[in-house]
């Protein structure tokens, strides 16, 4: 935890996260917000800003393996915390499967809602507790708005990437 | 659809090539550049909408951190006007200039601009900016709230529509109101300025539907030649039209830059996004209809009035699509305009006609009850043939089978017309239908391509791709015409350098572009045939065009040579095609248009009071669609804005002020995921090729003409509500009559 050091308002802290499954140590601003800590000082722009107010989900990353709001959250609350950003999910150059489905199913059109899509709908997969079917889906993925209004495609998208998913896994639906 | 063959790569599905970029977020859009030195704006917006800055207090936030500059009225270079002018290809969205007086004409503009270090120190001191005003009054909040019938602008007439109406058996007089729409385009607009060469040349990234709209306004501002400033957009997180032309930001940031020295981002907040970059304004229309006791209509009179700011004449024309719409010998159209004091209204996906379109395709769903007809049956009794308006005939016109064929699918023989008559369970199903229809337009363009050594292909032009697709039709024109796969073509848009490419608006850029190119991709080829025909070359002394192209290789007399071989034999890194193309005269000779036909089911629950679209089947004539998938992603995509247009949208102006309540996305309603309906889009296959080589028409806009209506007309047959004015909300539906 922070030591207890008297700071002046505008002192940078230090803030140490594991980002995207690499230790880095950021000099932040007491007032900066993990959003643009990401983009502008550690240069991941994959992660967008749409609202700034924690409205349309485009900035959507996982902070502990939930899906959170990176435009709501102070950097120095994020100490010691692993996050990972749409830059985080390929392995190896190959996509993520839910960035395959996503491409597959033409599940975008501008792109920028996307990154913030593909964060939620991939702790959306990973989160057992949440039904498959699709009413449960779209209200859990209501979060993130698209304004070209993909969202028959990013429906058949999760749907497909939780198919092959459970095909992979040989496992049954929860 | 019909089959493709196999080789061929335009009208087969094909994976967006700018998909992985975009999906990995390494896609560079505007607000992800940073240059090295860098300083960030954030504006200081206006809290009051008419009157006067009487003086700004600064010194609190000058000397909050890291602030470099505080840039206001009184402390800004002196600049020009650009002329504005679309012939000119200068048009700007404002046309004056930020800080240009203490004058405040809407809730929004910018008062000061404050420039710092980090974002964090920009915002900080952005609060800190104290102003004071004096409130002039006659403050105008909206056309709703006045009774002023604003100045005409613009007028059809042909027949004698007022005669023909006082003699109709049959006639309908009603009103059409529809609220002022944001874009809320998820990329707010965005600036990064960087001068070089002592302050002769501008190098500006834009979120921007026109990199040479701005590139020629700015020349104009900021005096230069054109060829000393450069705009670059590669991606763009969609436009919808209020990224079409330049706003003061832009401007500013500009400014700012030189004033300053260093290179200057400035991203909008969202709110501020919403006040000052535009919006379709608010309208009201009165239609008027005459018909005979069959249904033929003898009348259509649309008067128009909408919003434009008092900074700005902008005519958001709605009766542009109703001159063509019926075969009707009489038929008038005015628009006028009102000033407000809001930001300046700008073109919003479908501009005027998607407004129109609404008031009309309701006001003929009203005729059809009066005259107790099937409102599908009245469509087809006057259906137009040819266009009317210009007594030319269309270039491929098929709404009757996208009405036939889309009304088959949802089943609307089966729709008992009786209000109120169709239910499940708790339930009331209403079911509605509407045309649909947008222009067909052409813009010049030119594009450049080379085959390089490597074998692979590079095509530039200077349009830009707002996620409609154009990076991957670019590279399935190429593609096809070479053989080479799609892959190894390399498209590269969205910059100045490139030449010059048409704006991203109006459903134009696919049959602009393409057919450029193409020039340019047979340039190219014609080059190569040329190298390999001559002396020392694969194929020395054939006739160039004789050769054949397959697959990435010349051929001729069983021979075959990969374009990489011909370069190679002859140490060329490439050879280079260009390609300039524009209308021609067929426009003399035939109108061009698209057409379409939405069906929706609406469900009225009175119990627990929702109402939501639960079903929507459309066909949509556009002619050939380049890549069916992308196609149709804009026509789903398009319905479900039209959804928001129907039943959530709507900015609120403060009736008192005419301050802007809900500049948000969060008050400012659009659809979610939840709010997805069923949906069953048809592209109907009737290639153009009166319009142009590739048959293509466009079709970003059509998808949402019509749907509001559609949606009304259903709320009706559920509720027996005629509802004219958008957006149709539970309290109209709940509140007696």
């Amino acid at each position: 935890m922070m030591e207890t050091t008297e700071h002046s308002p505008e002192a940078a802290v230090s803030v140490h996260l594991t980002l995207n499954g690499v230790p880095v140590t950021a000099e932040v601003s007491p007032n900066a917000i993990l959003l643009d800590v990401l983009r502008e000082q550690l240069g991941l722009t994959g992660t967008k800003k749409g609202c700034d107010h924690g409205q349309c989900g485009a900035c959507t990353v996982h902070v502990e393996g939930r899906a959170m709001n990176a435009c709501l959250r102070l950097a120095v609350m994020c100490e010691g915390q692993a996050i990972t950003t749409i830059e985080g999910l390929a392995e190896g150059g190959r996509l993520h499967p839910v960035q395959q489905a996503f491409l597959d199913h033409d599940a975008f059109q501008c792109g920028y809602c996307s990154p913030g899509q593909i964060m939620s709908a991939v702790a959306l997969l990973e989160d057992r507790r949440v039904p498959g079917d699709v009413t449960t889906v779209r209200e859990a993925m209501s979060g993130n708005l698209c304004r070209c209004g993909a969202y028959q495609n990013i429906l058949a998208a999760i749907q497909d990437a939780r198919l092959r998913r459970h095909g992979q896994e040989g496992g049954d639906d929860a | 659809m019909t089959a493709i063959p196999e080789h061929h790569v335009v009208g087969r599905r094909t994976p967006r090539v700018d998909g992985e970029d975009k999906l990995t977020g390494r896609a560079d859009y505007t607000v992800d550049h940073r240059l090295e030195d860098m300083l960030y704006g954030y504006p200081v917006p206006a809290s009051i909408a008419h009157g006067t800055l009487e003086s700004l207090t600064l010194d609190a936030a000058r000397a909050m951190p890291g602030v470099v500059d505080i840039l206001h009225h009184g402390h800004f270079p002196d600049l020009h006007r650009s002329p504005n002018s679309l012939r000119q290809g200068d048009a700007v969205s404002e046309v004056r200039l930020p800080f240009e007086d203490d004058r405040i004409h809407y809730h929004g503009q910018y008062i000061a601009l404050v420039v710092a270090e980090t974002f964090e120190q920009a915002r900080a001191a952005a609060f800190r900016v104290k102003a004071r005003y004096h409130r002039d009054a006659g403050v105008v909040t909206g056309l709703a709230a006045s009774d002023d019938t604003g100045e005409e602008v613009g007028h059809y007439m042909r027949g004698e529509p007022e005669l023909a109406f006082g003699i109709a058996p049959v006639i309908l007089d009603e009103t059409y109101t529809i609220a002022a729409e944001s874009h809320l385009q998820l990329e707010p607009h965005a600036t990064l300025a960087e001068w070089r060469d002592a302050d002769q040349h501008l190098i500006v990234h834009e979120s921007t539907q026109g990199v040479f709209y701005q590139r020629n306004a700015l020349a104009r501002i900021f005096d230069l030649p054109p060829e000393r400033v450069e705009v670059i957009s590669h991606y763009i997180g969609s436009g919808f039209g209020n990224k079409l032309f330049m706003w003061p930001h832009a401007v500013a940031t500009a400014a700012a830059a030189r004033w300053l020295g260093r290179p200057v981002k400035t991203v909008l907040p969202r709110q501020q996004d919403m006040m000052t970059t535009g919006h379709r304004p608010a309208s009201r229309q009165r239609i008027r209809l005459g018909a005979e006791f069959d249904g033929s209509l003898a009348s259509i009179q649309h008067d128009s009035l909408t919003e434009t700011s008092t900074v700005d004449r902008y005519v958001d024309a709605c009766g542009g699509a109703t001159p063509s719409a019926y075969a009707c010998d009489s038929v008038a159209t005015h628009q006028r305009i009102l000033p407000v004091h809001h930001g300046t209204p700008c073109p919003m996906r479908a501009p005027g006609e998607v407004s129109g379109v609404f008031a009309l395709e309701s006001a003929i769903d009203e005729l059809a009850v009066a005259l107790d007809m099937d409102p599908l049956a009245l469509r087809l009794k006057n259906y137009a043939h040819q266009d009317p308006q210009r007594g030319l005939p269309w270039s491929s016109k098929h709404l009757d089978r996208c009405l036939e064929s889309a009304a088959e699918r949802f089943g609307w023989a089966s729709r008992d017309p009786r209000i109120g008559s169709m239910g499940d369970g708790d339930e009331i199903i209403g079911q509605g239908m509407a045309s649909a229809t947008w222009f067909a337009g052409r813009q010049p363009c030119a594009a450049r391509v080379t085959l390089r050594a490597d074998g692979s292909v590079f095509a530039a032009c200077g349009t830009q791709d707002i996620g409609t697709g154009t990076y991957t039709i670019v590279a399935q024109t190429v593609a096809e015409l070479t053989g080479v796969p799609v892959g190894r073509v390399e498209v590269r848009l969205g910059e100045t350098r490139l030449p010059a490419g048409p704006l991203s608006g109006g459903s134009m850029t696919t049959a602009s572009t393409l057919p450029a190119v193409a020039a340019a991709t047979r340039d190219a080829l014609a080059a190569l045939q040329e190298v390999a025909t001559g002396p020392g070359g694969d194929f020395d002394g054939l006739y160039p065009a004789s050769l054949g192209v397959e697959a990435g290789a010349l051929v001729a007399e069983g021979r075959r040579v990969n374009f990489a071989e011909i370069l190679a034999r002859h140490r060329l890194s490439g050879v280079t095609g260009e390609g300039s193309t524009a209308p021609g005269d067929e426009r003399q000779a035939y109108s061009f248009r698209s057409f379409g036909a939405h069906f929706v089911e609406v469900r009225w629950d009175p119990g627990i009071s929702r109402l939501r679209v639960a079903r929507v089947v459309s066909s949509i004539d556009v002619g050939r669609a380049i890549n069916p998938v992308a196609a149709r992603n804009q026509v789903e995509g398009a319905i479900v804005m039209g959804i928001g247009m129907g039943l959530l949208e709507g900015l609120d102006y403060d009736p008192r002020d005419a301050r802007l309540i809900n500049a948000n996305a969060s008050d400012y309603r659009i659809p979610v995921h939840a709010d997805m309906p069923e949906l069953d889009v048809e592209l109907l296959d009737y290639p153009d090729y009166r319009f142009n080589e590739f048959g293509a028409r466009g079709i970003g806009e059509i998808g949402l003409t019509g749907v509001a209506a559609a949606i009304a007309n259903a709320v009706y047959h559920a509720t027996g509500k005629r509802l004219r004015d958008l957006p149709i909300t539970v309290e109209t539906l709940v509140s007696p009559d």
